[in-house]
């Protein structure tokens, strides 16, 4: 597994060349593993779609680039380790958005088949970003693979179910956004109030790394 | 127990709760947040005897005006906003005294600490306020900041005169060259780039704030470079596909798809976010 220093107190691991099933596992493998056994000085890891970070805390762990080589060699072997997956998460989604007819006609397809294959695959969470709790979903049925808008719209309201590029997420508060909205769902992605004050932290973020996920109709 | 210890009469161009910063969000989605000038906002809490992690008030430029609801201890460092207060040692507010920031002559952040610590509601782990991501809001007029009803009377008789030491007190308006380290991208860039990179003086935009500070000058001359979205770090130097770089700040996005040409020393994105627009900066590479 390749390794690069990310400045002094991080590294940067490439687990996968590219994006898809094979390395989904081996990115929930690594995590599970770092969960369990995190290594000296850890202060945080964020896994991405083919590359992890770990952050390191320069009093335990001065120069992590030392132990660089040993971790890539520990996740290479944690990452061939299957891990169970998740139950699928339904979210249910109203295919309503001001940018559907215009996808649909871009992608030669009529609305309802966009939808139907929009509906259709079971998805990974690949990645928590741009906003917090906010899904890349993949894998999107190539056929609706579309390019983000030329311009953002300043403001996209949260629940948003949106497609960019090969990926599909929901914007999780209200925010500007490049993303083709094509459908709102009632369920609140991220909600800072899920959860407090004595509940867990996590419980304001409904979906989770390696998490997986089904739109189904809005009743 | 709180006691109520400001009102807010005007935020000013911008005014928010912050501390050290969320650790551990990252892979959430969530950016670390956190005082913008980490070495003022530390000295505002250390005058006072806070502890580092206390939160402080971050305002932006100039504008804000507050009303103390009781006499307390207080301290003002960061940007030279004029204030109606000495900066960088220890002040006394008395009830009902009006602090003001009227003007802007050099840096970006104030921050005003006050005895005991303001309270922020803690938000997976941090009182940090992070607008945008919906963990707190800003400060509007009308609002009262509070602080322990237990801050009275554990300062000692000779805080009056604490003052920081002028060494640590910096002119905004003269950033020494700030250090970077190779990003992971480094070696996607070629030789002339990366030195076109580190002899030129770069121009702060006016389009930065605390999510990015965008760079002015001649723009790198690299192809589209094209990578599988990785994490980002703050104070990471993003070349996007004009060539001109960004600086990740500390509520900039958590993953990204630019390449990297390098990270500041942490210390320095302290130096940086103090930056005016206009300013010129310079970089340094650390080996």
């Amino acid at each position: 597994m390749n390794w690069t220093r990310y400045g002094p107190r991080a590294l940067l691991f490439q687990f996968a060349d590219r994006v898809g099933n094979e390395a989904f596992a081996r990115c929930r493998a690594i995590v599970a593993d770092l969960e369990r056994h995190p290594p000296p000085g850890l202060v945080e890891f964020v896994p991405a779609s083919t590359t992890i970070l770990l952050e390191f805390d320069a009093a335990v762990e001065p120069d992590p680039a030392r132990a660089a080589d040993e971790l890539a060699a520990r996740m290479d072997k944690a990452a061939v380790h299957t891990v169970p997956p998740k139950p699928v998460t339904e979210i249910p989604v109203r295919y309503d958005g001001e940018d559907l007819p215009a996808l649909a006609r871009a992608r030669r397809l009529s609305v309802d088949e966009v939808c139907e294959r929009h509906r259709a695959p079971i998805y990974k969470v690949y990645l928590l970003g741009f906003s917090p709790g906010f899904p890349y979903l993949g894998d999107l049925d190539p056929a609706l693979h579309t390019p983000r808008l030329a311009s953002p719209r300043p403001t996209v309201r949260a629940g948003s179910v949106a497609i960019g590029g090969e990926h599909t997420g929901i914007y999780t508060v209200d925010s500007p956004g490049g993303w083709n909205i094509i459908g709102h769902t009632p369920l609140r992605i991220f909600d800072p109030t899920r959860g407090a004050p004595n509940g867990p932290d996590e419980a304001m973020f409904l979906l989770k790394p390696g998490d997986r996920v089904k739109f189904i109709p809005a009743t | 127990m709180h006691e109520a210890v400001f009102e807010i009469l005007d935020p000013g161009l911008g005014a928010t709760v912050q501390d050290r910063g969320r650790i551990g969000w990252r892979r959430f989605g969530v950016p670390p947040s956190g005082a913008m000038d980490d070495h003022a906002a530390e000295w505002a809490n250390r005058l006072l005897d806070n502890p580092a992690v206390t939160p402080v008030v971050e305002f932006l430029l100039q504008g804000a005006k507050l009303r103390a609801l009781r006499a307390t201890w207080i301290a003002v460092t960061g940007a030279d906003a004029k204030a109606n207060v000495p900066a960088w040692r220890v002040a006394r507010a008395e009830k009902g005294d009006v602090i003001q920031f009227p003007k802007n002559r050099s840096g970006v952040w104030v921050y005003l600490a006050v005895e005991g610590g303001f309270f922020g509601e803690t938000l997976l782990g941090s009182a940090s306020v992070y607008p945008r991501g919906g963990l707190g809001r800003a400060l509007a007029k009308g609002d009262i900041l509070s602080h322990p009803a237990s801050a009275h009377f554990q300062l000692p008789a000779g805080v009056a005169g604490r003052a920081v030491d002028r060494h640590e007190v910096r002119n905004y308006d003269a950033a020494p060259p700030l250090r970077v380290f190779r990003g992971p991208q480094w070696d996607f860039f070629s030789d002339s780039d990366r030195e076109f990179f580190f002899d030129q003086e770069w121009t702060v935009s006016s389009q930065s704030d605390r999510v990015g500070y965008r760079l002015e000058g001649n723009p790198l001359r690299m192809g589209t470079i094209q990578i599988v979205s990785e994490p980002v770090l703050v104070g990471s130097v993003q070349i996007p596909t004009n060539g001109l770089p960004i600086v990740t700040m500390r509520d900039g996005p958590t993953v990204g798809g630019y390449p990297k040409l390098g990270i500041l020393d942490a210390g320095d994105v302290s130096w940086l976010a103090q930056c005016r627009p206009g300013l010129r900066v310079r970089f340094q590479l650390v080996s």
